[in-house]
């Protein structure tokens, strides 16, 4: 591997674990936990497939910033919600909350696998 | 005591959601795993094993369609002197029977079976077994009649039965008409990750391969040994990939048997065809759930396997029931660890897509080089959500037909032969 490469992953490891401090001590645990989730998903799975490390490493830590500031300000939303209509909107965040981080993770995977996609196209065989 | 309630069946649906979500995490690692070391490599054919091979395709009113598979088996390139195409005109009343009568005019190994309207139209499973009385194969393959298998696809799918210990094989079914609509290219995504991914895994696993009613096959004798079709059974496929494994047999999947098939294009067929496949398969799940923790021919990860297969409809109803329950607890208990509301949702949203989460479908989805059909994958959620109502619906409805003693009828799903190209893209 290129020297510019390891410095460039290490570089972007490093904005992932950022991201993760970040979410733990400015949002709360569950995005933190939802952001570990993700980076677990993303190094068992999405390192496994083509594609230089450097790139993944890349689109990993852009999947950290996207996830740190989405759940950053689906927080602060909740936080003025919960000013103006109380403990009654806890339980729209409760409800919504899975779907809020379906909105980043599930287009995030998607757009990362078609990046690494080989462009090879399939024929049907009829 | 109410919370305490509550909370217990919370982490009850967390656990078994979670279950799931290794089970398809482990599934898509093993796929993963497998096209590293294969990449292209395709199955072996055994040369050696070409036996007596009955094809049965169950009609009903598919003048639309039928012409087309007849056209495709015509052209299947097994030996003819050992092949027999048998046509179950199931009661149609439009000119699926003529169709058919005209082909076997023009082939011998393609024969018509008319089943008038006293006797016919009572589902798949009924005509399948009067089908089988007909057949005269050591091997039957079902191919529905919107299907347009590859033609050697005979070959491919006899091939796994040089092992005594199989006693059925599934294909696999890929959509045909998936550029149509964005319901049709959402289905082409779920029959990835369900076959790609899932099917694969179970197979290279030593787990338990589903055979999916159509594109595949039975050997006779197993058939026999199991009692043929049940006409009861809603999913009579399901029905009989547990007997099979109750027989001491297994399923082998083979997936590069592709079969094209037309996919439901509207949300009301969806809802229907899904209808049917959540109410059979809690029927069998009724049926066989404790023949398997019993049986002495299943070892334990086949046991773990069966019973997750059999339960699979059920977990959109808990994860509505744990999204519902979530409310009464931040209500009542507000003291509850905040740690607790994380669990179920995340489980949820890992599991957005339809019986598969979206790891399994991109990785399904790469596997087959789609590029752009990856980006589809978020709208699965609205499939998702229409199918925690579907199977709610038909979890009511499978307690209903108990009292009532009734199984419910079978719901046919309208063919109109749109599908024309295999797109991949």
């Amino acid at each position: 591997m290129k020297i510019r490469n390891v410095l460039a992953a290490t570089l972007f490891i490093e904005i992932a674990v950022v991201c993760l401090f970040f979410a733990y001590r400015y949002v709360n645990i569950q995005s933190t936990i939802a952001l570990m989730l993700f980076n677990g998903l993303f190094i068992t799975i999405i390192f496994q497939l083509n594609g230089s490390f450097a790139k993944k490493t890349c689109l990993l830590a852009l999947g950290n910033v996207l996830g740190a500031f989405w759940n950053y300000l689906f927080f602060q939303l909740i936080n003025s919600g919960e000013q103006h209509f109380g403990r009654v909107f806890m339980v729209f965040y409760a409800l919504i909350f899975p779907f809020v981080n379906v909105a980043w993770v599930v287009p995030f995977w998607s757009l990362s696998i078609s990046f690494l996609t080989p462009n090879t196209e399939p024929q049907g065989k009829l | 005591m109410i919370i305490a309630l509550l909370q217990g069946f919370f982490g009850f649906c967390a656990i078994i959601i979670t279950a799931y979500l290794v089970r398809h995490y482990i599934f898509t690692l093993t796929v993963l795993k497998k096209s590293k070391n294969r990449k292209t490599q395709t199955a072996p054919l055994n040369a050696s094993c070409n036996p007596t091979v009955s094809i049965l395709i169950p009609a009903h009113n598919e003048e639309h369609v039928i012409e087309k598979i007849l056209q495709q088996m015509s052209q299947l390139t097994y030996p003819k002197d050992k092949l027999e195409v048998i046509m179950i005109d199931d009661a149609s009343s439009d000119k699926t029977g003529q169709i058919a009568d005209e082909y076997s005019k023009r082939y011998n190994f393609i024969k018509v079976l008319h089943r008038d309207k006293k006797i016919g139209g009572k589902g798949k499973p009924a005509a399948l077994n009067a089908g089988l009385k007909m057949s005269k194969g050591d091997i039957f393959l079902i191919f529905d009649a919107d299907y347009l298998p590859e033609i050697e696809i005979v070959e491919k799918l006899v091939s796994p039965f040089s092992n005594p210990q199989v006693g059925a094989v599934q294909g696999r079914p890929v959509v045909l008409n998936e550029p149509e609509n964005i319901l049709t290219r959402m289905i082409a995504l779920e029959r990835i990750s369900g076959y790609r991914v899932d099917q694969e895994a179970r197979n290279s696993l030593g787990l338990i391969p589903q055979f999916g009613g159509t594109v595949g096959g039975f050997r006779h004798s197993v058939l026999d040994e199991v009692g043929g079709f049940d006409p009861k059974m809603l999913t009579e496929d399901t029905d009989l990939t547990i007997s099979i494994y109750g027989a001491g047999y297994k399923v082998s999947y083979v997936g590069e048997a592709e079969c094209y098939e037309e996919a439901v294009n509207n949300w009301r067929a969806y809802w229907r065809q899904r209808h049917r496949w959540a109410r059979g398969h809690m029927q069998v799940c009724f049926k066989h759930s404790f023949n398997i923790l019993k049986s002495k021919k299943l070892n334990l990860k086949e046991k773990v396997d069966g019973l997750l297969l059999l339960h699979i409809y059920f977990v959109p109803i808990l994860t509505l029931l744990s999204l519902l329950l979530g409310i009464p607890l931040i209500v009542l208990s507000p003291e509850t660890p905040q740690i607790l509301w994380f669990i179920v949702p995340v489980t949820l949203y890992s599991f957005v897509g339809n019986f598969a989460p979206f790891f399994e479908v991109g990785i399904g989805a790469y596997l087959d080089g789609r590029k752009r059909l990856q980006w589809l994958a978020p709208l699965m959620i609205f499939a998702f959500l229409y199918n925690m109502l579907i199977c709610s619906k038909a979890f009511i409805d499978v307690l209903i037909g108990f009292l009532r003693g009734s199984q419910g009828d079978w719901a046919k799903t309208e063919h109109l032969g749109k599908g024309k190209s295999y797109i991949s893209n």
